[in-house]
Order: structure tokens, then sequence, then C-alpha cells
């Protein structure tokens, strides 16, 4: 089952400054949503515990994580494997970056392909509950890079509606 | 006990209601099941299974889960392949270079595939420590459809080199001469018979005991062919046979299902050996039997042309079909043959072509679910009618009249060598347009199309062909060593003159006890309920052959000829002992219920011997018997053999099954325009299965049957995702139908006998999928003025919604080619 995502927004930083955050495994890891701990390997290998949960499915997922793509300042991709009990995910997430409007325009796009039990029972419900999921990356980036703690551009993709998503988080 | 029948002429029990012996327990509650067997010092199962289609397992780490408490042992993928050898496989030249274990050890080839197992002393901290397995993958591309599977492109089986595990054509007659003299040529580019399952109540459950004491394996289990498994099992575990003992009591549903979980069983054994010898109990759960237990296959026909003449006659038909046996042949490459039992369906036309092929793909594999391999092909057949019928513009009932192999040409040979031996298509078409009030329907639908209600009305007309030439196999694989059929039973008077019979079948509800004490009872003019019938398999009692089991809608026929057989031989021998001990000729007794219960009396004197006084003599007061009677044991053992011979495997010519149940079915469907949800109006089920030993087992099995097939065509579906993940294997998502989804079935038989059967019954049961043909062919009544051509076996709401939705925009998927009538 895949899941595809994308989109973009603009910050007031610099791409190299973009781009630094981006790649920097110790900043970029803590703002996967439900995060609870990371480990790092090397500049480009690094593990991630985040929390995973799909209405009454829950527990720890630990994804592997590389940075397979770094061309500074324009271009850095990720990609990772995640695994939970009877399933897990590939993830690829690319972050294409260019200078626009004296900060950067972020284009990002990526894809999860979930496997095992949670495609299987839960299918249905991963669409929205992933792309909430994102979302909120995306939000945790902007206002990480920021450095406020709040959104600096609006997201380019609506937030999800009130109701079923954010029940899903359960 | 019941009051016993005292008059003395003999009483026929056979077609009689007899109320089923087994209900008592199985209504009540007590039954006796494998999950209710409990063991001392039992451990408890669970399987880690791969969340990927295909996938490289590069490294399994089992230290967390052999470190919980309570944790018994680990066994891995790659240590069952340490310890075993891979499992026979039926199929030739590529199929014997796959090597199938129970458990993945480099490769896991479907989701839900057994690439761990863990055991602990409980089924709980089993399934925790089975979590705590770290298994690392390497994805691969997965290959989920068969058209796709056969380009090759990712390999599931490296051994093989190929995805294909059989392809042969079956041709008989003159295909392009009769397209060549054709009035008429139908062309359908593609019909799909979709892939579901059966959900039997109970799952698969197996205790397994390697028992250290005296290296024998002890199975106690489900599984509905065990004279199979044990043929796969032993050289699999390189142990002789007759260490394998292997005992079944009720089952609670198996419809085929249950005949591949060998594979599970090898992984218990393995790890009762590994434990010590302590006893290892497995219970499947719920998504595990949906993801990985077995389902039915799925095929799909391509480029079908069928030649008719001015009359609509069919005349030939030419179509490739791709069979998908998921991830392991398995049973399968039988299926590749199997179909072949019906090949012209109930039809009379001598000329076709099939060319067959059958592929792996990353799903979970088949195994022969309920109509298996005939039911698919018998859909194709009927959609074929169907489609040609609104093509030509012939009403239903019509075409199928013109079509139908008529009741005088009974027996009938196929073109391909199979037997029919009775049946009355036409007369069962009769009954069942009585029963459903086909004019008035007919009536009804008009009206309310011009309402622009969307009604159909369909018929299906199918075989539930029993009692299986397993010589059919080497139609596939010239090599294989099954050829025929037997079955095996015992009927014995017991020390204190009790009637016992043991039989080798594995009954899931279809009654055996029962009707196999009415047999007993006709043969020794006695009652049903003065017979105690062991049913459940049970390698000890010896009555098994090598085909023994229930399967293949075939007791009936063989199960109960050896029974018969049996209850003949013990007649025999206690007409010869009642002789001497009543100082009578033989053929001057007579057999019946006396005072004292039954007995064997001199016809038309006081004098009598009760069955207790006979069984006397010979178990336990031996000294009185004469030299010449010692060969009389009142405990006799009979194997029925079916007059099979093996079929031309170049030609794939012969009779490949004994007998031909048959079924007509319709169906008044009516089509939501708002929700596109099709809704069941009426429901007419005729039946014929020869001889009927028990109405109501009968009835009972026609209304199951009916309640599978209505269920599989509207309801039940096995979907995968485009990377293997099974999107159905919950009840929530799979939606197996229940009571309330259920019509009023009306139900109607006929009888024509079988030549081919001691007693004229033939094997029922399977239904021949009957509501899937009958369903599709109603909808395409409902829907084919919209322009759609119902092209797949699976219509539920969502299906009907984007045939409405496309109706008009893509090309038709049916044509009709008229050509120019010969002179």
């Amino acid at each position: 089952m895949a899941i595809k995502f994308g989109g973009e927004f603009e910050i007031k930083r610099t791409p190299e400054e973009v781009y630094d955050f981006l790649t920097d495994p110790e900043k970029f890891g803590p703002l996967l949503p439900d995060f609870k701990g990371m480990s790092v390997q090397d500049p480009t290998h690094f593990t991630v515990k985040v929390n995973v949960g799909v209405s009454y499915i829950k527990g720890m997922a630990e994804v592997k994580m590389i940075l397979a793509e770094a061309n500074r300042p324009g271009r850095a991709k990720y990609t990772g494997q995640g695994s939970v009990p009877g399933g897990g995910a590939n993830i690829v997430a690319g972050f294409d970056l260019a200078g626009a409007n004296g900060g950067t325009k972020v284009t990002w796009a990526g894809e999860a392909q979930v496997f095992g039990k949670l495609a299987s029972i839960a299918g249905g419900l991963l669409e929205p509950l992933g792309k909430k999921n994102v979302q909120k990356l995306i939000d945790a980036l902007q206002a990480a890079l920021t450095g406020t703690g709040a959104v600096a551009a609006a997201p380019a993709q609506a937030p999800p509606p009130d109701g079923d998503a954010t029940k899903l988080a359960g | 006990m019941a009051e016993h029948d005292k008059s003395n002429g003999p009483k026929r029990w056979v077609g009689q209601r007899v109320p089923r012996k087994e209900e008592g327990r199985l209504l009540r509650g007590q039954g006796k099941f494998i999950d209710d067997i409990k063991l001392r010092e039992m451990l408890y199962l669970a399987f880690v299974r791969s969340p990927y289609a295909h996938a490289r397992i590069m490294n399994v780490n089992t230290a967390a889960a052999e470190a919980l408490p309570g944790v018994a042992a680990v066994l891995t993928g790659r240590e069952v392949e340490s310890l075993t050898s891979p499992f026979i496989e039926i199929g030739p030249d590529q199929c014997q270079k796959i090597a199938d274990y129970p458990m993945a050890g480099s490769k896991a080839r479907f989701q839900g595939e057994p690439v761990a197992a863990v055991v602990a002393e409980s089924p709980r901290l089993a399934e925790d420590a089975a979590e705590l397995v770290q298994v690392d993958y390497e994805p691969l591309p997965a290959v989920t459809d068969a058209e796709q599977a056969e380009k090759n492109e990712s390999i599931l089986h490296e051994s093989a080199g190929t995805n294909v595990v059989w392809r042969g054509v079956f041709e008989y007659g003159e295909v392009e001469k009769a397209f060549r003299e054709a009035a008429n040529v139908v062309e359908i580019d593609r019909l799909h018979f979709h892939r579901f399952s059966s959900t039997p109540l109970e799952p698969n459950v197996i205790i397994a005991q390697w028992d250290n004491k005296d290296g024998r394996l002890y199975y106690w289990c489900n599984n509905s062919f065990p004279s199979f498994a044990i043929q796969f099992l032993a050289p699999h575990l390189g142990i002789h046979i007759d260490q394998i003992r292997v005992q079944t009591f009720d089952i609670g549903g198996s419809f085929g299902i249950k005949i591949t979980n060998y594979t599970q069983m090898s992984v218990c054994a393995l790890a009762s050996r590994k434990c010590g010898g302590r006893p290892i109990k497995w219970v499947e759960t719920r998504t595990e039997h949906m993801l990985s237990s077995a389902h039915g296959n799925e095929r799909t026909f391509l480029n079908t042309r069928v030649a008719l003449d001015k009359n609509g006659v069919i005349t030939a038909i030419d179509s490739r079909h791709i069979d998908d046996c998921g991830a392991y042949p398995r049973y399968e490459p039988l299926g590749c043959v199997i179909w072949s039992q019906v090949f012209p369906g109930v039809y009379r036309f001598r000329n076709a072509k099939i060319d067959f092929t059958q592929v792996v793909t990353n799903k979970c594999p088949v195994g022969p679910n309920r109509g298996y391999s005939r039911m698919q092909h018998l859909w194709f057949l009927e959609r074929i009618c169907d489609i040609c019928a609104h093509e030509l513009k012939i009403p239903a009932d019509e075409m199928r009249l013109r079509n139908y192999i008529r009741p005088e040409e009974m027996p009938y040979t196929t073109p391909n060598g199979c037997v029919y031996d009775s049946g009355n298509y036409p007369k069962m078409l009769e009954l069942a347009k009585k029963l459903i009030g086909w004019e008035e329907w007919k009536r009804k639908q008009a009206e309310a199309r011009r309402d622009g209600r969307l009604i159909g009305i369909g018929i299906g007309t199918t075989l539930d062909s029993g009692t299986n030439n397993f010589g059919q196999s080497q139609i596939v694989n010239p090599y294989a060593p099954f050829s025929g059929n037997s079955q095996g039973a015992n009927v014995k008077l017991d020390i204190y003159g009790e009637i016992v019979v043991a039989v080798g079948s594995c009954p899931q509800g279809q009654g055996h006890e029962t009707t196999a004490a009415q047999i007993v009872a006709d043969v020794l003019n006695v009652t049903p309920d003065l017979i105690t019938v062991r049913t459940g398999f049970d390698t000890e009692r010896n009555v098994h052959t090598g085909f023994s089991g229930t399967y293949a809608s075939q007791f009936a026929v063989s199960g109960l000829s050896a029974v018969h057989g049996a209850a003949q031989k013990l007649k025999k021998e206690m007409q010869r002992l009642a002789a001497f001990s009543l100082n009578a000729k033989e053929d001057e007794l007579e057999f019946g219920i006396g005072a004292q219960g039954p007995e064997v009396r001199v016809r038309g004197t006081e004098r009598s011997m009760p069955y207790g006084g006979l069984a006397n003599i010979v178990n336990v007061n031996s000294a009185v018997l004469p030299e010449e009677l010692h060969e009389v044991t009142l405990n006799c053992r009979y194997i029925w053999r079916a007059p099979f011979k093996v079929p031309d495997k170049v030609k794939k010519y012969g009779n490949l099954t004994l007998t031909y149940a048959s079924q007509l079915h319709i169906a008044v469907v009516e089509v939501d325009r708002d929700t596109c949800v099709p809704r069941i109006l009426d429901y007419v089920a005729v039946d014929d299965c020869g001889t009927v030993i028990n109405p109501p087992i009968v009835e009972g099995q026609v209304y199951g049957a009916t309640a599978h097939g209505i269920g599989a065509a509207l309801m039940e579906g096995c979907f995968y995702d485009e990377v293997g993940n099974m999107l159905t294997s919950t009840f929530s998502d799979y939606t197996p139908i229940t009571a309330v989804n259920m019509p009023n079935v009306k139900f109607g038989d006929i009888q024509t006998p079988s030549p081919h059967s001691f007693n004229g019954a033939k094997g029922m049961g399977e239904g021949g999928a009957a509501p899937i043909h009958t369903l599709s062919a109603a909808l395409q009544d409902a829907l084919f003025d919209q322009g759609i051509i119902i092209d797949d076996s699976f219509n539920n709401g969502d299906r009907v919604f984007h045939l409405m939705q496309q109706a008009g925009k893509s090309k038709k998927p049916a044509r009709v080619k008229p050509r120019a009538v010969p002179a």
C-alpha cells in the first residue's frame, strides 16, 4: 500500500541553512511525529524510535534512516525502513531547495510503502493518518527553522479536517 | 434408546429422513474438537510471519525472544531447512525444482508466510515472544497478477527459473473446422474468476508430540485429508510413515482448505522434538487463517472464441486460461487437470481447445477450496452461455435447452473421455422455473423495467463431480505415482454383539455417522440407532487407504461403498456362524430384531441367535468353533476400489470422475440504481445427487453450498494491493456471508440414480458453485441493456458501481461476429 505525499513552503532562511538543518540527524530526527528517541550511527545513518498507532493497533516502530542524497544546498533525500511487529514501512522523502524571495522555497515529495498487519488491517485508515503525520513533520520543520516554535508560512496543504484523522490518532 | 422397529419385514433406511446421530453432541456444544484437548506439559506455538509479499530474509535474531522467561524454543526457517527435506512436488519438470519448506528460510514469498516459530508455556507468552523476533528483510518486487507473473520479470522460485508451474493444451474434436462452419462467432476478451476462500468456524488446529519414549510422532489435528498429509510428511521429516499416528475428531468445517495444513503439522512436530517431546499446540487465529491458510484458485480466461450454429447451439470453444496458485504449488498442479472432469460442463459441444497455464504469484498458496478447480471452469462456461445468449438475443432458458446434454444421451462420454453417469438438466430447469414462478417473474421484470428498475433473472447449471480418478495426476505429471481411488471401512460385531463401524473419513458436518449407519442398518436389517459409527481419521484403526479423508464430494460413493462392502462381508460371516450354531442352512436364515434385540433366526421357527451370542462364540468362547469356521472373525475390513483406468496422458483422455451430481439454480436480483448494491429477490436451488440417502443431510449441504456461493459472488474476496498486502485479512474486510444476508432459498430435487454406485447415490456437497454462476447471470440480465457484460465472478456494490460508471466508455469486452451461413 503506497501513500504519496508532497508540497512546498517558503522559509526566511538561506538554502544552505535549510540544507544543513535537514541533513543533521540530531536536528531532523526529533521532528518526526511521536518521536521517542534516536541513535546516530554516522552522519548519513541513524535510527529513530517513534510511537505508531492506528486505532487499537499501537506499538513502537524502529525506523532506520539513511541520508541517501546530499547535494548541498540543492537537494536532500532520505530513505528509511521502519518495522513494527508484523509490519513495516519503506519511506522515501526528498527535499528540493531553491532560493526565493530572499529565503528558500522547499519542495518536498515522498512515498511510504506500508507492509504487513498495518496495511492489511488498517489499510483504509492509513492514508489520512499518514498525511496528517507528514503535515505534522512539515509544520515542525518550519517551526524549527524559524526558531519561533510557530509556523512561519502557511502550509501548502490544508490541515486535516476536524474529525476522522484526529480521532484516528487515538 | 429409541424404540426399535420390531417388524419382521426388512425396512429400507436409505432415503429416510433419519435424524443425524451427530446432532445431539454437536448442537449441545459437546463435540470433541482439537482445541478441547489439553495434554500434560503442553506448550504453545506462535508463528512470526513475513509482512512482505516478496523479500529476502537477511537475518533472523531470536535472542530477545529466547531470553523471555517461559519461552521453550524458537525455530527459524533456516533451521527447518537444515532438519528436513523439501515437501514432495506433484508437478513435473520445473515444479520439481521448487524447494517448498513449511517456513521461509532465505526468502519470503507471500505476506503471512511463517519465517520463525516460538514455543512457550502459554499461547499469550508465545505471541509476545514472537513479537521480539527481529527479522531483517530486503524487499523484492512482488507479483500479484497472474498475467504479469507469466512474464517472469520477477521470479518467485529462482531454482525453477520461471513462475510457470504447468502448461498444457487440451484439444478435442475439430475446432478450426467448427469455427469455419459457424453461423456466429462470439469473442470475449477477458473473464476473471476471483480469489476467495472458506471461513470454517474452527480454524486450523494442531497438536503434535514427537514422543521420545517410542520415537513416534503423534498428531491430534483437523487436517481433512490425513492420508495425503502423512504421505507428504514422512519423507519430509525423514521418518517411516508408520511412525506417524494421526487422529482427527469433530472438525468445524474445512471445505478443502484444511487439506494443506500439513505444512504447519511439520513445524509443530519439529518444535516438539526440539522441546524434548513435549506436546505442542498451535491454534490459528482468524487473521492467520485469512492470510496464510489456503485460498481458492483465481483464474483468468483470455481471448475466448465461441462458435455457434444458426440456432445458437455452441459448436466449439477456443480459450486460454491462466490459473494463479499463489506462492507454492503444493496440492496444485492437480488443479491444472481437475477442471477437465467437467470439460464441457452440461453442454453438448464436441470441439474445444483450452490452453491452460498455471503460475505462482506472491499471494497465499491456494488449496482445494469447495468446488475446487471445476467451479472456475463451470463459471466460465456459464458466462459463455449467457453472453452468447444475450448477444444473439436468445432467452437464457431457451439457450440452455438448445445446448444441454440430453437425458437420453446418458451415460454421456465427454470429448475428453469422462463419463457422465446420469442426469436430466432440462427436467431440473423445468422444476426450478416452476418453483420460482418463472413466467410471473418475467412479467414483473418487464413491468419493473418500465419503471426504470434493474431486475435480472439468471440461471446457473453446474456439476459436482465426485470420486476422483487420481490417475488424472499423470496427465499433469506422467511420473506421478497415483491412479484410481479407494476407501476402507471396517464393520464388526464387538464382544457383546454391538455393531461398530469404522471409516477413514474426517467429517466436518456431512453426517457420515448417520449415513454409514443407514447403510449398515439396511444390510443387517436393524435400526440405525443400534449402530455405532467411529468417524474421524485414525491411522491405528487401519481402515484408511492412501486416498482416505473427506474431500471431493465422494463419501456417499467411495466411503459408503466401503461400508457397504464391509457390512456385506460381516453379514456373510454371521450367516455362516449362525448356520452352524442354529443347525440350519444359510438360506434358511433371516436377520431382524427380536425380543432381545438384533438376532439371526431360522425363518418360520422360534430358533434364533442374538448378535451377542454370535460375538461370544468368536471372541471369548472360541473352543466351540469347528475348524472350518476359524477364519470367521466378525471383524470385517473392506477396501472399495473405484473402477478406473489410467487416463491417456498424451491425449489427456479418460474417465476422471465416477459420479456427476448436478445443480440448477435460478436467482432474481435487483440492482439498486443509487447504491448499485445487488439484492436477491428470489432464489431457487434444485439438486440431483442421484439416490438420496438422507434428505435433510442433502438439503443442509445444498443450503450450505448456496450460502458459500452467494457469499463468494456478492461479498467475499481475497484482495491484495500492488505490493502484495492482503487487504481482506479480517472478517471486517472479508465480510463473510451470515444468516442475515441469506435469501429464503426454495429447494427442489430430482433423482437420477447413478449406475456407477452400488445404491445409485452420487457424491455431493460442493455444489459446483452454482450461486456464483447464477448471480453473474442474473446481474448480466439486469445490466445488459446498460451495455454491461459481467466479466468477473465477484460483484459487490462497489464493483457494480464501477461497471455502471464505465459502461459505454470503454471497449465492450464481448462481441458477436456473424459469419456467412454455410450452404
